[in-house]
């Protein structure tokens, strides 16, 4: 029997647990229902999609303990992945032979480039968005975590590799639209729905793609290889003694992280209906780590709400100039007092303000029991 | 031949400013281990600090710096004490927080002073130019190369012969066992730490009649001071002099040679390269685990 009651608890506690992701999963997808407005819909999903891009970041940083000031970088590469398939599907209007992108055609370029090629396939374009940040994670993880370098000096070669590519792209414009991105995309069409950014189905797309990210980010954290991952976090060398490739689970989370960063920045492209150098830049890079902060790093559900929750507030402000500039200022300031007594960000407050709630209760109830017990007994 | 040397007065000059930023972010790096990220904010205040004592007080560049170095040391003061002793066993936490905190002083000057540039004069007496080995060079930075190295033996006499600076390298070898013997610890560290902050002020007013002053001109200064400490390697002073020379030189070479992207990736790579198999930087000897 012990063994039963104690199985029926760990479903229990896994309940518990899952129920925050199909709360917060279930309010995404009603949304539509109460705002009936494109405009304001595609504001929500485009914060929806940082807040993906803010669980990857939560994985690899939380559960992980890699502080990857990177992040933007896979977000970049998925979201040039998509612009380049739905550049080369647009009506070519100013292109030369064959659909050449139009900023190819300004810069003199006259055959497209060998690596644009395949992108004339969408469904390569959709895998490559997700396998190449992989692949690159992996290869810079595998450059990294196999010479044990660790703490700050991951922080500063993720964020200087996020910079070189970044220069890279803005440099080779006849290759990559340089500065300006890549501008004036077609609409998605995936199975005969056509995902234009202001409608309900990109809305909906990028809901699932929610749902889809916190399960299979929260399938990880419970499997044995995401426990060994948080053991690495919180103890490294001593998994190791234990004899477990350290480096390994490493390189996985740092690519898992790196994939799901990878379909937001897809997303992203397909709400904001362009790619940009500054989807890879250092600001929204930092901004990333800030909302994964405020949210609560070991919280997935936490750090996606975060997301939604501080970039939505600095949207809604960013109206007036002189509102955005306190803003900032507001901003450094819960920043810095989020860091310092709530490391565990506001997921961390949730859940110790729900544990004292759980115990006044469980004492009130104890002494409405004892108080019961006594009154039996002078009876 | 004089090209030549003309080159490398100009690396000089250059890895002297290198030297005076990245002196402060050194001594806080290596003896706190915080990696302090409000340090080109710091560079920033300096700036401005020169800036309202000239416009509103009517005071010199060299008459303000004593004064500079204290307003800003006080900052550094209150930013320890109030902020980063709280994070003493959560070394990543302190990028963030110090992050935070520039970002706040950033915002806190726009608001305050607007985000338009600002422009410092040159003390009369430095303004004119002298010969250095035939070539013309301006005598303020012959006067930038002086000072750096003057601050660079200030800072090296500090930490090796005087008592603060014997408690400071008593708690980086073992902090528990040097407060048992009395030292205070907390007190130590926040004295560090605003002399690492009055540093980057000092370099700040020093170098900003050379550069425009605004709210962001922080940034860069605590890349290239970073790379500075990387190189140097940490804990190691003079390691710190040879990296701002070899990068100063490196620098005006590559600026000589002109493709920008291709010398900040060539840059950004060796530094990637360099912590992946020499974390210790180049010219550290000793390695502590």
């Amino acid at each position: 029997m012990p063994s039963n009651a104690s199985n029926s608890s760990g479903l229990q506690r896994l309940i518990a647990q899952l129920a925050p992701l199909l709360i917060v999963s279930a309010l995404v997808f009603a949304l539509p229902v109460l705002l009936n407005n494109d405009f304001l819909l595609n504001k929500v999903a485009r914060y929806l999609v940082l807040g993906i891009l803010t669980i990857s970041l939560g994985l690899s940083w939380g559960f992980g303990g890699i502080l990857n000031l990177g992040q933007a970088m896979s977000f970049g590469l998925g979201s040039y992945a998509m612009a380049m398939a739905l550049k080369l599907k647009t009506v070519p209007v100013h292109t030369g032979a064959s659909g050449l992108p139009d900023f190819m055609v300004w810069n003199n370029v006259q055959h497209l480039p060998w690596f644009w090629e395949p992108f004339r396939s969408l469904s390569f374009a959709i895998a490559a968005g997700l396998i190449v940040p992989a692949l690159v994670a992996a290869a810079l993880g595998w450059f990294m975590f196999r010479g044990r370098v660790t703490g700050v000096y991951v922080s500063i070669i993720t964020l200087a590799t996020m910079v070189v590519i970044n220069l890279v792209i803005i440099d080779q414009q006849s290759y990559t639209g340089g500065f300006n991105g890549i501008t004036d995309l077609a609409q998605l069409e995936l199975f005969g729905v056509a995902f234009d950014a202001y409608g309900r189905a990109t809305y909906y797309l990028v809901a699932g793609c929610v749902l889809l990210s916190l399960l299979v980010a929260f399938a990880f954290t419970k499997s044995r290889a995401g426990l060994i991952v948080q053991a690495i976090r919180d103890h490294e060398s001593r998994v190791r003694y234990f004899g477990y490739d350290v480096a390994l689970y490493q390189i996985f989370v740092f690519a898992l992280s790196a994939a799901i960063a990878g379909l937001a920045g897809m997303l992203y492209t397909v709400v904001m209906e362009f790619a940009s150098p500054t989807f890879l830049g250092v600001q929204l890079s930092l901004s990333v780590v800030v909302w994964c902060a405020v949210g609560g790093r070991q919280s997935l559900v936490g750090a996606f709400l975060g997301a939604v929750l501080v970039a939505g507030m600095q949207g809604a402000l960013s109206e007036s100039a002189a509102f955005l500039e306190t803003w900032t200022l507001v901003m450094g300031a819960l920043f810095v007092l989020v860091v310092l007594f709530l490391p565990k960000g506001l997921a961390g407050l949730a859940q110790s303000t729900w544990r004292w709630v759980a115990q006044r209760r469980q004492a009130a109830g104890g002494a409405v029991a004892r108080g019961v017990s006594q009154t039996e007994g002078s009876t | 031949m004089d090209q030549l040397i003309e080159q490398i007065v100009t690396g000089l000059s250059i890895g002297s400013i290198l030297l005076l930023v990245a002196l402060g972010l050194s001594i806080i790096y290596g003896s706190m281990g915080i990696i302090n990220l409000a340090h080109g904010e710091f560079v920033m205040l300096g700036a401005y600090a020169a800036w309202v004592f000239h416009t509103y007080l009517g005071l010199g560049l060299l008459a303000s710096l004593v004064p500079i170095f204290l307003v800003v040391a006080t900052f550094g003061w209150v930013i320890e004490r109030y902020v980063l002793s709280l994070l003493n066993n959560r070394p990543l936490d302190t990028i963030l927080a110090t992050w935070g905190v520039g970002i706040m002083l950033q915002q806190a000057v726009r608001l305050m002073v607007g985000s338009e540039l600002r422009y410092v004069q040159l003390p009369p007496a430095l303004a004119d130019s002298m010969n250095v080995f035939g070539i013309p060079i301006s005598s303020y930075r012959v006067f930038l190369f002086v000072v750096s190295i003057a601050l660079f033996g200030a800072t090296w006499v500090l930490m090796n012969r005087t008592t603060v600076g014997m408690k400071l390298r008593a708690i980086i070898q073992d902090r528990s066992v040097a407060a048992s013997f009395g030292i205070n610890a907390k007190r130590v560290y926040a004295l560090t730490f605003a002399y690492g902050a009055g540093l980057a002020g000092l370099a700040g007013a020093l170098v900003s009649p050379l550069k425009s002053v605004s709210p962001d001109m922080g940034t860069g200064y605590v890349v290239d001071a970073f790379m500075v400490v990387v190189l140097g390697g940490v804990q190691s002073l003079a390691g710190t002099v040879a990296s701002a020379f070899i990068l100063g030189e490196l620098s005006g070479g590559i600026a000589f040679l002109q493709n920008d992207t291709v010398a900040k990736t060539i840059v950004l790579l060796a530094i990637v390269v360099l912590i992946r198999f020499r974390p210790e930087g180049l010219f550290t000897a000793r390695v502590r685990a």
